[in-house]
C-alpha cells in the first residue's frame, strides 16, 4: 500500500516510506473524531414530566411516611393518627392468641384434645374453663403433680411460659383456650395477668393441683 | 512503540491537528494494551464459566434429577456460583477493561504504571476463583450478591485498591480541559464501587448489623452494586460509543449533566424496595418507593440523547456491530429502568416480589443491558489494542443475533410466566405447589433462551479466539462489518 499512497491522506504523504507509522495508523485512521456534546436546550415536555414527578413523590412520601416513626411499620398509618392517640384497628385477642398457642401445641394439639394419657385436653376442661386466678398461674409458672381433667387422671408437667410471654400474650392466648373449641368462659384481661405476675413474683417452681384448688 | 505524534509532527509541520490527536490516540491504545486485554480475556473465561452454572441451574429448575448426585452442583451452589461468576467474573472484569480504556482515551492520559494494573487483574480473579470454588465447597455467606467467603474478599479488596489508585491517576493526568459525560460516570462508579462493597462487607460479614438492619445494608448493596456500579460503566460506554461510531455530538450537555446528577441523587435510596411487606420502619419504605419513582428521570433524559442522537442514522445499526449491541443495550436499558420503577410501587410489588418477574428483570439489567452493551465495546476496543481485524463477521452477526434473540426471548416468557406465579401466589384459592407445577414450562422456555445464548458466547469466544491466534495482516485493513456501507470501504474511509 506505502506504494500507492493516496492523495487524500495527508499523514501517508508524510510519514509514506514508514512501513510502521502507517500500520499503527490503519485503524485510527477511518474512526470518527472522539465524540462532543451538542447544546440542545431541555424539551419543556420534560420539565412538566419532572415536576409532575417530583410532585407526585413528595405527596406520596408525606402520605405514606407513618409520620416517619421509627415504630410505625404500615404505611397506610397517616400521622395525625398517632398524636390523637387513637389506636389504628385494634387487633382481635382470639386472633393474636390463636398464634401464641403455637407454644402450647405440642402437648395439646392444634384441637385442644391433648395426647390421650400424656398431656390433659383444653377442649371442654373444666380447668381451662374455671377460675382465671389458677389458669394464669400454670401459664406464668407452670404446673406439676397429678390432675384431673374431664375425670381422666394425668400425671405430667408444664413449664412457666412466664418468662417468655408478655401480660397481653398470655391473656390473648387464655382468651383463645376458653372460647375456642365450644369453651364459653370469659376472657382474661391483660390488667388481670399483670396483677397475679405481681402476686407470684416471688415463686420459683411450679404449682401442684392441690395447692391451685385452694385459690378460689 | 516510538512516540508516534511527534514523528508524524516532526517530518511535516503541516500535519493537521487532528492527525495529531489521531496519532496521540494510537499511544493511548498501544499503552493500555495488555492491562486491558488482561481483563477482558479473564471476563470472557468467567463468561463462558458463569454461562455452565447458569445452564445447570436453569435446567436443575424443571428437571431437578439433572446432575443430583454431586453435592457440589446442587441448585443452591451453581445458582451462586453462576452469580458470583457472571458478577464479579465477566461484568466486573469487563467494566474495569472498557473503564481503563475509555478513562485512557477521554483524558488523553497515556495509561500510567499498566503492569499494577496486570498485578490488579491476577489478585481480582484470584480472588473470584477462590471465591467461586469456595460457594461451590459450600463456604457461601448466604448473604445475597455477597455469598463470596470471607477469606476471598480480602484479595478482591488488594485489586479493587489498585485499580482505584491507577483510575485516579490517569484522571489527574489528563490532558483534555473539558471533561466528558462518560469519564463522569467512569469517575464516579470508581469510588461508588469500593465504598459500597466496603460498607456491605464490614456491616454483614466482618462486624454484621443486627436484625432488619442486615436485610436493609444486603438490599442497599444488591441494588447499589447494579446502578452505582454497572449502570455508570454502561452509560459511560453507551455515551461514548453511540456518537463515536456515528460521528456526531451526543444529543444534549445539559441532559447529560442532568442524568447524571439525577442518578447520583436518587439510585442510593431505591434498594429498600425489595423490603416491601417486610419488618421496616414504613417511611423507611415509601422514601425508597419514592426515589424509585424519581429514577424515571435519569431514565427518560438518558433515553432522550441517547435515542436522539440515534436519530436520523439508524442505517448505520445495519452495518456496526458495535453501535448494534450498545444501542440494543441502550434501548434495553430505558426498558429495564422503567419497568424497574413500577416494579417499586407498593401494588406492583406484591404481585411481582418473589416471583420469576424480578428474574427476568434482573437478567434485562445485567445482561440485555449492560452485558450487550459491553459487548459493543470490545469489537471496537480489541482491533484497536491488537491492531487486527475481527477474523469473522458471520460469528459476529451470530454472536450478536443468539444474545439479542435469547435474551428477549428469556424476558418476555419469563416476565409473563412470574406474573403468572405472582397472580397465582396471591389467589388462596390455590396450593402452593400447583403455583410452582405451573412455573414449570416457563423454567422450561427458560433454559431454551439459555441454549441460544450460549451459542453466541460461544461465537464470540471462538471470534477473539480467532483473532488472538491469526497472524497481523500487512498494510491497511478494513473494518470486518456486517455489511459494506460503500462496495468495499478504502483507508480514507475514516
Amino acid at each position: 500500500m506505502s506504494a500507492d499512497p493516496s492523495p487524500r491522506l495527508p499523514l501517508e504523504q508524510a510519514g509514506a516510506s514508514d512501513e510502521q507509522l502507517q500500520k499503527v495508523h490503519a485503524i485510527l485512521l477511518r474512526e470518527k473524531p472522539e465524540p462532543t456534546e451538542g447544546y440542545s436546550p431541555l424539551p419543556l415536555l420534560l420539565l412538566g414530566l419532572m415536576s409532575a414527578l417530583i410532585l407526585f413523590s413528595a405527596i406520596y412520601l408525606g402520605r405514606y411516611s407513618g409520620g416517619f416513626d421509627p415504630l410505625v411499620y404500615d404505611e397506610r398509618i397517616l400521622p395525625g393518627m398517632l398524636e390523637n392517640g387513637a389506636a389504628p384497628a385494634v387487633q382481635d385477642p382470639k386472633v393474636i392468641g390463636k398464634r401464641v398457642f403455637a407454644n402450647c401445641i405440642a402437648c395439646h394439639q392444634t384441637t385442644g384434645l391433648g395426647l390421650p394419657g400424656a398431656y390433659p385436653p383444653l377442649a371442654g376442661s373444666e380447668w381451662a374453663q374455671g377460675p382465671e386466678d389458677r389458669i394464669i398461674r400454670i401459664v406464668l409458672n407452670g404446673l406439676s403433680g397429678p390432675i384431673t381433667v374431664k375425670s381422666t387422671s394425668f400425671n405430667s408437667s408444664m413449664p412457666a411460659f412466664g418468662p417468655q410471654l408478655r401480660d397481653e400474650q398470655i391473656a390473648d392466648v387464655l382468651t383463645y383456650v376458653r372460647s375456642e373449641w365450644g369453651n364459653t368462659a370469659p376472657a382474661v384481661s391483660p390488667d388481670k395477668v399483670k396483677e397475679i405476675r405481681a402476686a407470684v413474683a416471688t415463686r420459683t417452681g411450679p404449682w401442684a393441683p392441690d395447692e391451685l384448688l385452694k385459690i378460689p | 512503540m516510538p512516540n508516534v505524534s511527534s514523528l508524524a509532527a516532526s517530518l511535516n509541520p503541516a500535519t493537521p491537528t487532528d492527525m495529531v490527536a489521531r496519532a496521540e490516540l494510537s499511544e493511548i491504545d498501544a499503552s493500555a494494551k495488555w492491562p486491558v486485554i488482561v481483563f477482558l480475556l479473564s471476563g470472557l473465561a468467567w463468561l463462558l464459566i458463569g454461562t455452565g452454572f447458569a445452564l445447570i441451574s436453569s435446567i436443575k429448575l424443571h428437571t431437578p434429577e439433572f446432575l443430583g448426585d454431586y453435592e457440589w452442583l446442587t441448585f443452591g451452589r451453581a445458582r451462586t456460583a453462576h452469580l458470583n461468576s457472571v458478577v464479579y467474573g465477566w461484568s466486573t472484569n469487563v467494566a474495569f477493561a472498557v473503564a481503563f480504556w475509555l478513562m485512557a482515551r477521554l483524558s488523553r492520559a497515556k495509561l500510567r504504571h499498566g503492569g499494577l494494573l496486570i498485578v490488579a487483574a491476577c489478585f481480582w480473579n484470584l480472588g473470584v476463583t477462590i471465591g467461586v470454588i469456595g460457594i461451590l465447597a459450600g463456604d457461601s455467606t448466604s448473604i445475597e450478591w455477597l455469598e463470596i467467603p470471607p477469606y476471598a474478599t480480602p484479595l478482591l479488596f488488594v485489586a479493587y485498591a489498585l485499580v482505584g489508585v491507577w483510575a485516579v491517576i490517569t484522571f489527574r493526568f489528563r490532558k483534555s480541559e473539558h471533561i466528558y459525560v462518560s469519564q463522569w460516570y467512569l469517575l464516579a462508579a470508581l469510588f461508588w464501587f469500593p465504598w459500597l462493597y466496603s460498607v456491605a462487607q464490614i456491616m454483614l460479614i466482618f462486624e454484621p448489623a443486627r436484625g432488619t438492619v442486615q436485610a436493609l445494608v444486603n438490599w442497599w448493596f444488591a441494588h447499589n452494586v447494579l446502578g452505582l456500579w454497572f449502570t455508570p460503566i454502561g452509560l459511560a460506554a453507551a455515551y461514548y460509543f453511540i456518537p463515536k461510531v456515528l460521528g456526531k455530538p451526543i444529543h444534549s450537555y445539559y441532559l447529560s449533566v442532568l442524568g447524571f446528577w439525577s442518578l447520583a441523587i436518587f439510585y442510593n435510596w431505591a434498594g429498600v424496595h425489595h423490603l416491601i411487606g417486610g419488618p421496616v420502619p414504613a417511611w423507611v419504605l415509601s422514601a425508597g418507593i419514592a426515589a424509585s419513582l424519581m429514577m424515571v428521570i435519569p431514565v427518560v433524559v438518558t433515553a432522550i440523547n441517547h435515542h436522539f442522537t440515534m436519530v436520523g442514522s439508524f442505517s448505520a445499526l445495519r452495518y456496526s456491530p458495535t453501535l448494534r449491541f450498545v444501542v440494543f443495550g441502550a434501548v434495553n436499558y430505558t426498558l429495564v429502568s422503567l419497568t424497574g420503577s413500577a416494579m417499586a410501587i407498593r401494588g406492583f410489588n406484591e404481585v411481582t416480589h418473589f416471583t420469576h418477574f424480578t428474574v427476568a428483570h434482573a437478567h434485562q439489567g445485567m445482561y440485555a443491558f449492560f452485558t450487550m452493551v459491553m459487548f459493543g465495546s470490545v469489537y471496537y476496543i480489541l482491533p484497536r489494542l491488537l491492531l487486527k481485524e475481527w477474523p469473522s463477521a458471520t460469528l459476529i452477526r451470530t454472536h450478536f443475533w443468539a444474545t439479542a434473540i435469547g435474551i428477549t426471548f428469556y424476558w418476555l416468557e419469563l416476565s409473563i410466566g412470574g406474573w403468572i406465579q405472582g397472580t397465582e401466589m396471591n389467589n388462596a384459592n390455590i396450593a402452593f405447589i400447583d403455583v410452582v407445577q405451573h412455573t414449570i414450562p416457563w423454567l422450561f422456555l427458560r433454559s431454551v433462551a439459555g441454549i441460544v445464548i450460549t451459542v453466541g458466547h460461544v461465537a464470540f469466544a471462538v471470534n477473539v479466539g480467532w483473532m488472538l491466534l491469526m497472524r497481523r495482516p500487512a498494510g491497511v485493513t478494513a473494518p470486518t462489518l456486517f455489511h459494506s456501507p460503500t462496495p468495499l470501504p478504502t483507508p480514507s474511509v475514516r
